[in-house]
C-alpha cells in the first residue's frame, strides 16, 4: 500500500465492506456455506481500520485543547459541479457543487467504529445462527451492503450524500427484514417499513432543499472555489465561528422540524415508530445490528451533527425533547405487557431512542455527549439482548413467545449469564454500562428543569460585557477564543458575538410560549424517570419469564435444546463484557465527552458554552437507581421463579391493558385516517384505469386488428393479383407525374 | 334536335383527346370482352370484336401519315396484322391457338421492322422466334397440356382491371407518344459517331467527307447495312456478344440440370400433383 | 418520309404490342400464354428501340435487339423448362396453383364450377374402300394395339 494516510483509510472503511457485499454477490453460489467469508473478513478489516482511525483521533483530539475543532475532508472527486444555480431572488450567486467528500471528526470516528465493531460481531454471530438458510450468501451480501450505506452515511459530508445513503440504509432495511419475504407477515412488514420511512425521508428531502434555498450549500465543510474564496460549509468552521451564521425564526424552526421528522421516521420515534416492532420478522442479527444497533441511530446522529442549526431554533429543540420523552414513555408502557420476547427489546429499543432524543433536546453540550454516550453503550447492551433473543430463538425451534418456555438458564447457561448483563445494562444498575449514560441523560435534563441547582448553569447576564467576565472555574469557550484569536479580532468583536450567542443560547432565551420554560423540563425529567422505572420492569420481566421459574421447552425445540455453538456465545461473551465496563470506563475517564467536544458541530459557541465540569449527580443517580430497583422489585414479584404461562401482572393493571397491549390503538389510527382512504382512492383508481384508460389502449390496439381483417383478404397468394396491384401502382403515378407535366 | 346538334359536336368529338380517350375506352371493352370470363358467350364475342375495330380505328387515326399512300398502306397493313394479331394471342382460349396467333403476330412485328429499315432484324426475329422459340413452345404445350379445356384456360384473373390497366398504359403511351416533337433537347443531342465505325474486314474505315458521313450513318437503309450491324456489333460491342454467349451457354446448362431433377427431393407434391 | 411520323407510328405499334402484352400476363392463367404475351411484350419495346434508332440515326437499337432476341432465347429455355416442372408437381399449367405466400388464415382461392365444355371428337372423312383389302397381318396388328 502506498501511503496509508487518515484519508485513505477513512475511505476504506466503508469501501472494503462493499468490496466484500459484491464479492459474496458474486461468489455467493460458489462459496456455499463459506459464503460468510467475503462479508466477515472485509467487516473485519474495515473495524480494524475504524478503529484505528478512533484511536489516531483521539491522540490529535488529546494533544490539542478540549474543545478544539477537529475535522479532515476527504473529497474524492466532484459529483455535480453547476457555476451558476443562483436560485430566484437571491442576492448572491450560487454554484452548486456536490463532492464525494468522507470527513473524519469525533462524532463520526466514533459512529464508524460502533458500526463497523457491533457489524463484524453481529456477522460473526451470524455464522452461527443463519447456517443451512437457503438465502445464507444473499444475507451476508446484505449486512456487507449496510455497513457500507451506514459508514458512508456516517461519513457523508454532504446534506445530499447524506439522504443518498439516508436511504440506502433504508433499502438495506427494508431487504432485510423482508428477508424472508415467502413469509406474508415479513413481506407486509418490509413493506410497512418501507413507506413509513418514506415520510421521513420526505422532510429530510425538503429540509435539504430549504437548507440549499437558506445557506447556499449543502456541504459540512467549508470549499476553496478555484479563484480562491472560500464557501462556508453549513457545519464548517467558518460558520461555527459566526454567531449569526445560523438562521433562526420560521425558516430555522422549519428546517430544524423538518430533519427531526426525518430522525423520527428513521429512529421510529412517535408518531412515526409503528414500523420497528413489524421489523422484527427479518433475521435476529439483522435486528441487533440494524434495528437497535445502529440504523435507528441514524436520527440520533443527524441531530447531533445538525447540532448548531437545532440550538439557533429552541422551539425546535424542545419539539425533540418532547418527541423523546413521550416516546420512551409511551414505547415503555406498551413494553410491558408484550408477551414476545423480540418485541419487548423492539419496545425497548425504540424507548432508549426516545431517551436519546430528550437528551438532546436539552441542547447543551453534556445533552449532546449524553446522547451519544447512550447510543454507544445501548449499542453494545442492546446488540447482547437482540443476539442473546435470537440465541434463545435458535434453540427453542424458533418459537419467541416468552409465556411458552422458562427456565433456560438451565440449558444455555452462557445465553442467560450475557442476556442478564445485558438486562442490568439496560435497567440502569450500577456499575453497568446503561447506569452512567442514562446518569448522564437525566442529569442533562435535570439541569434545564432545575437551572442552577448544580452550580453549573451561570445566568447568562443582559449585558455582553459581563458575560466576557466569566465566574473561575467555570468552561471556557475555547474553540471560540481560538477562532477568534486566530482572526484577529479585537474585543468589540469578540463582545456582539457574545451578545448576540447569549440571546440565542437556548439556556437562557426567555420562555417560547410557556413551552421552553423549566416547568417543561421538569415534566420531561419526571417522564424520563418513570421511564427508567418501566424500563427495568419489563427488562427483567422479560428475564424472569425466559430464564427463571420451572424449565419448560416447547415442543417445535424437539429433544435438542442446547446452548448455542461458540460463534453464536462468543459474539455474546465480547459484548457482555463491553456491556459491563465501557459506561464506567467511558464516564470515569470522559473519554468520549472530551473527545466528542471537539466534533466541529459541537465545539459551536452556542453549544459549546453550555459545558459544564463533570462531575457525578448523585440525587440524579440514586432517583434512577431508585426507579430502577422498583421497576425490578415489581418484575420479580410478578414472575421470578413463576410459570410464565401462569397468571399474569396485567391484571392489575385493569383498563389500562388493552390499552398497552393494542399499542395505545396508533396502528388502528392510522389504519382508518391514512390506509382506508388511500384504499377508497386507489380503488377508484383501479376502475378509472381499467375500464377508461385500458379501454383506449386496448381500443387503439383493436384497430390495427379489425383493419387487418379486412385488408388481409388482399393477400390471396395469387401472383398475378399482385402483380396487377403494383402495374396499377405504376400507372398511378405515371398518371400523377403525367398531370404535372400537362 | 339531336341531328341538328351534331354539325356543332363533331368537331370536338374528333378533337385527337377525345378521339385518343374514345380509343382507349373501346379497348379496354373490348379487352373485357373478348378475355376467356368462363361460359362462352357469342352476343360477347361479336361486342367485342366491333369494340376492337373501333379502337383499332381510333388509333390508326391517331397515327401520322408517312409520306406517301404506299408507305402508308404497307405500313398499316403489317402493324395491323402484328396488333391483331397480338391481340387475338392474348384472348385466344386454347393455347395452342395462342401460340399460333403470336407466330402471325411476329410476322407482322417482322414487317414493322422491315418499314423501319431493320432488314437483318426482321429476318432474324422471324427466323429465331418463329422458327427456334415458338417451335420449343409448342413441343411444351404437347408435352404438358392436359386433354380437353382446361379450367385455367376459360377463366381469366380480374379480367376488367387487367384489361383497364392495359389500355390506360396504351393511352399514356400513345399520349406522350403524339406529344412528340423533331426537336431533340439539347441535353439528349447525340454526337455522330460515323468515323468510329469499322467494316466487316475488321479494317478501319476510310474516314468519309463530314456531310456525307452524317448522311449514311444516319440512315439504317444505307448500303451495307448488314455488314455496318455486324461492324458494330463484332467491334463496339464484342465484349457484349461474348458475355451473350455465355449466357445461352449457362441458359443450356441450367435448363438441362434443372430438367434432369425429377420431381421435388420430398416427393410430396409430385405425388399429389401427378394424382390429380 | 417523314421520320416523325415514322417513329411516331412505330412507338404506336410498340405501345399496343406492350400492353396487349401486359393484359395477357395479368389476366391469362396459362403459364404457357402467360409466357407468350411477355414475349409479345418484349417485341413491343424492340419495335419501339428500332423505331428510335432509325430516328436517331444509330445502331445503338438495333444491337439491343439483337440481345433482346438473346435473352428471349435463354429465357425461353429456362423457363420453359421450370414451367415443365410446375407442370410435374401439380398436373396443371395453372398460375393460381401457386398460393403459398397467402396469408395464414385464409383458405385457398377455389375457382367456381363452370360448365363442363363438350369437347366434340374430331370427324376425319370416311373413304368408301375401293379394290381389295389387303390380308392383315397379324403381329402388325398386334403392333398397333400398342401404337
Amino acid at each position: 500500500m502506498p501511503n496509508l494516510t487518515p484519508a485513505t483509510l477513512l475511505v476504506l472503511v466503508p469501501l472494503l465492506p462493499l468490496v466484500g457485499a459484491v464479492l459474496t454477490v458474486a461468489l455467493g453460489r460458489v462459496l456455499g456455506s463459506r459464503a460468510h467469508l467475503p462479508a466477515v473478513a472485509s467487516i473485519a478489516a474495515s473495524a480494524a481500520v475504524a478503529v484505528s482511525l478512533l484511536v489516531g483521533l483521539g491522540r490529535e483530539v488529546g494533544s490539542g485543547g478540549t474543545g478544539r475543532p477537529v475535522e479532515m475532508v476527504n473529497t474524492l472527486w466532484q459529483w455535480a459541479d453547476v457555476a451558476d444555480a443562483t436560485p430566484a431572488g437571491a442576492a448572491v450567486p450560487q454554484a452548486f457543487s456536490i463532492p464525494i467528500a468522507l470527513r473524519l471528526d469525533p462524532l463520526t470516528a466514533t459512529l464508524l467504529a460502533i458500526i463497523t465493531c457491533v457489524g463484524l460481531l453481529v456477522a460473526i454471530y451470524s455464522i452461527g445462527y443463519m447456517h443451512d438458510d437457503p438465502g445464507y450468501p444473499r444475507f451476508f451480501a446484505l449486512v456487507a451492503a449496510f455497513v457500507f450505506s451506514m459508514t458512508m452515511l456516517v461519513a457523508a459530508s454532504n446534506f445530499l450524500l447524506v439522504y443518498v445513503f439516508w436511504e440506502a440504509v433504508g433499502a438495506c432495511s427494508y431487504l432485510l427484514i423482508g428477508f424472508w419475504f415467502s413469509k406474508p407477515e415479513a413481506a407486509r412488514a418490509a413493506k410497512k417499513a418501507f413507506l413509513v420511512n418514506r415520510i421521513g425521508d420526505f422532510g429530510l428531502a425538503v429540509a435539504t432543499f430549504l437548507l440549499w434555498i437558506t445557506y447556499g450549500t449543502l456541504n459540512f465543510h467549508d470549499t476553496i472555489t478555484a479563484d480562491g474564496t472560500i464557501v462556508p460549509g453549513i457545519l464548517g468552521q467558518v460558520r461555527l465561528a459566526d454567531a449569526v451564521g445560523y438562521v433562526g425564526g420560521a425558516v430555522g424552526t422549519a428546517i430544524c422540524l423538518l430533519l427531526l421528522l426525518a430522525a423520527c421516521g428513521k429512529s421510529a420515534q412517535l408518531p412515526l415508530h409503528v414500523w420497528l416492532p413489524d421489523a422484527m420478522e427479518g433475521p435476529t442479527p439483522a435486528s441487533a445490528l440494524i434495528h437497535a444497533a445502529t440504523m435507528v441511530t441514524a436520527g440520533i446522529y443527524l441531530v447531533a451533527r445538525c447540532a448548531p442549526l437545532f440550538v439557533a431554533c429552541p422551539e425546535a429543540l424542545t419539539v425533540v425533547s418532547i418527541v423523546g420523552a413521550t416516546t420512551a414513555l409511551v414505547a415503555a408502557l406498551i413494553g410491558t405487557v408484550q408477551n414476545d420476547l423480540k418485541r419487548v427489546l423492539a419496545y425497548s429499543t425504540i424507548s432508549q431512542l426516545g431517551y436519546m432524543f430528550a437528551s438532546l433536546g436539552t441542547g447543551t453540550l453534556l445533552g449532546f455527549t449524553a446522547a451519544i454516550f447512550h447510543l454507544v453503550t445501548h449499542a453494545f447492551f442492546k446488540a447482547l439482548l437482540f443476539l442473546g433473543a435470537g440465541s434463545v430463538m435458535h434453540s427453542m425451534g424458533g418459537v419467541i413467545d416468552m409465556r411458552r418456555f422458562g427456565g433456560l438458564r438451565r440449558i444455555m447457561p452462557i445465553t442467560a449469564a450475557t442476556f442478564l448483563i445485558g438486562s442490568l445494562a439496560l435497567a440502569g444498575v450500577a456499575p453497568f454500562a446503561g447506569f452512567f449514560s442514562k446518569d448522564e441523560i437525566l442529569a442533562a435534563l435535570h439541569g434545564r428543569g432545575w437551572p442552577g441547582a448544580h452550580g453549573e448553569h451561570h445566568e447568562a447576564p443582559a449585558s455582553g460585557h459581563a458575560s466576557l467576565t466569566v465566574a473561575p472555574g467555570t468552561h471556557l469557550p475555547a474553540a471560540s477564543l481560538l477562532l477568534g484569536a486566530s482572526r484577529g479580532e479585537g474585543a468589540p468583536a469578540s463582545a456582539i458575538r457574545f451578545v448576540s450567542r447569549a440571546t440565542a443560547s437556548p439556556a437562557t432565551a426567555p420562555a417560547a410560549g410557556g413551552l421552553d420554560s423549566p416547568r417543561t423540563w421538569q415534566l420531561l425529567f419526571w417522564m424520563s424517570l418513570v421511564t427508567a422505572g418501566l424500563t427495568a420492569f419489563y427488562t427483567f420481566r422479560a428475564v424472569f419469564m425466559t430464564f427463571t421459574g420451572p424449565t419448560r421447552v416447547p415442543e417445535e425445540a424437539g429433544h435438542h435444546a442446547h446452548e448455542s455453538p461458540p460463534v453464536m456465545t462468543l459474539p455474546l461473551v465480547i459484548l457482555a463484557a463491553a456491556s459491563a465496563v465501557s459506561g464506567w470506563w467511558l464516564f470515569r475517564t470522559q473519554a468520549l465527552a472530551s473527545f466528542l467536544a471537539s466534533t466541529p458541530s459541537l465545539t459551536c459557541p452556542t453549544v459549546a458554552d453550555t459545558a459544564v465540569p463533570h462531575a457525578f449527580h448523585l440525587d440524579v443517580a440514586l432517583q434512577g437507581t431508585l426507579a430502577a430497583a422498583i421497576g425490578i422489585a415489581l418484575a420479580a414479584l410478578g414472575h421470578l421463579g413463576r410459570r410464565s404461562d401462569g397468571p399474569q401482572m396485567e391484571r392489575y393493571l385493569g383498563p389500562l391493558e388493552p390499552l398497552f397491549a393494542n399499542r395505545f390503538y396508533i396502528d388502528q389510527l392510522y389504519a382508518a385516517l391514512v390506509v382506508k382512504p388511500l384504499e377508497v382512492v386507489a380503488l377508484i383508481a383501479a376502475a378509472f384505469d381499467r375500464h377508461v384508460v385500458d379501454g383506449l389502449v386496448d381500443g387503439i390496439g383493436r384497430l390495427p386488428g379489425v383493419v387487418g381483417t379486412v385488408v388481409r383478404r388482399l393477400q390471396s397468394g395469387l401472383l398475378q393479383r399482385y402483380a396487377l396491384a403494383g402495374v396499377m401502382g405504376t400507372l398511378l403515378i405515371v398518371l400523377a407525374l403525367a398531370w404535372g407535366l400537362r | 334536335m339531336i341531328v341538328a346538334a351534331l354539325p356543332w359536336i363533331s368537331p370536338g368529338l374528333l378533337s385527337p383527346g377525345l378521339l385518343l380517350a374514345a380509343a382507349v375506352t373501346a379497348a379496354a371493352a373490348s379487352l373485357w370482352l373478348l378475355l376467356p370470363r368462363g361460359a362462352e358467350n357469342r352476343l360477347a364475342r361479336w361486342l367485342g370484336l366491333a369494340l376492337g375495330a373501333v379502337a383499332l380505328a381510333g388509333l390508326v387515326a391517331t397515327g401520322r401519315r408517312l409520306g406517301g399512300l404506299g408507305e402508308d398502306a404497307v405500313f398499316l397493313v403489317v402493324s395491323l396484322v402484328a396488333v391483331i394479331s397480338g391481340a387475338a394471342t392474348v384472348v385466344s382460349r386454347s393455347p395452342v391457338y395462342a401460340a399460333i396467333w403470336f407466330a402471325l403476330a411476329l410476322a407482322g412485328v417482322a414487317g414493322v421492322l422491315l418499314v423501319l429499315g431493320a432488314q437483318f432484324l426482321g429476318v432474324a426475329t422471324i427466323v429465331v422466334y418463329a422458327g427456334a422459340i415458338l417451335v420449343m413452345f409448342l413441343f411444351v404445350l404437347m408435352l404438358a397440356q392436359p386433354s380437353g379445356m382446361a379450367p385455367y384456360d376459360r377463366v381469366s384473373n380480374e379480367p376488367l382491371l387487367s384489361a383497364v390497366a392495359g389500355a390506360v398504359l396504351l393511352g399514356l403511351l400513345s399520349l406522350f407518344v403524339g406529344r412528340l416533337s423533331a426537336e431533340t433537347p439539347a441535353c439528349c443531342r447525340v454526337p455522330s459517331r460515323g468515323a468510329a465505325l469499322t467494316t466487316t474486314s475488321g479494317q478501319a474505315a476510310a474516314p468519309l467527307p463530314a456531310a456525307d458521313a452524317a448522311a449514311t450513318t444516319a440512315d439504317p437503309l444505307a448500303e451495307n447495312h448488314v455488314a455496318r450491324l455486324g461492324g458494330e456489333l463484332f467491334g463496339r460491342h464484342l465484349l457484349a456478344v461474348e458475355a451473350a454467349g455465355v449466357l445461352l451457354l449457362v441458359a443450356l446448362i441450367g435448363s438441362i440440370a434443372i430438367v434432369s431433377r425429377h420431381g421435388d427431393p420430398s416427393g410430396e407434391l409430385t405425388a399429389a400433383g401427378r394424382s390429380r | 418520309m417523314n421520320p416523325l411520323a415514322l417513329l411516331q407510328n412505330a412507338l404506336l405499334v410498340g405501345a399496343a404490342l406492350f400492353a396487349l402484352g401486359l393484359v395477357g400476363i395479368l389476366a391469362r392463367r396459362n403459364l404457357i400464354v402467360m409466357f407468350l404475351s411477355a414475349e409479345l411484350m418484349l417485341q413491343g419495346v424492340s419495335v419501339s428501340l428500332v423505331g428510335w434508332s432509325r430516328f436517331h440515326g444509330d445502331w445503338g437499337g438495333h444491337v439491343l435487339v439483337i440481345f433482346v432476341l438473346t435473352v428471349a432465347a435463354c429465357e425461353a429455355a429456362v423457363a420453359l423448362v421450370l414451367v415443365l416442372q410446375a407442370f410435374a408437381r401439380t398436373g396443371r399449367l395453372d398460375a393460381a396453383a401457386w398460393q403459398t405466400l397467402r396469408e395464414d388464415t385464409l383458405s385457398r382461392s377455389v375457382d367456381r364450377e363452370l360448365p363442363a365444355v363438350d369437347i366434340v371428337p374430331p370427324v376425319f372423312p370416311r373413304l368408301t374402300p375401293a379394290g381389295v383389302l389387303p390380308a392383315a397381318d397379324e403381329d402388325d396388328l398386334l403392333q398397333r394395339e400398342h401404337v
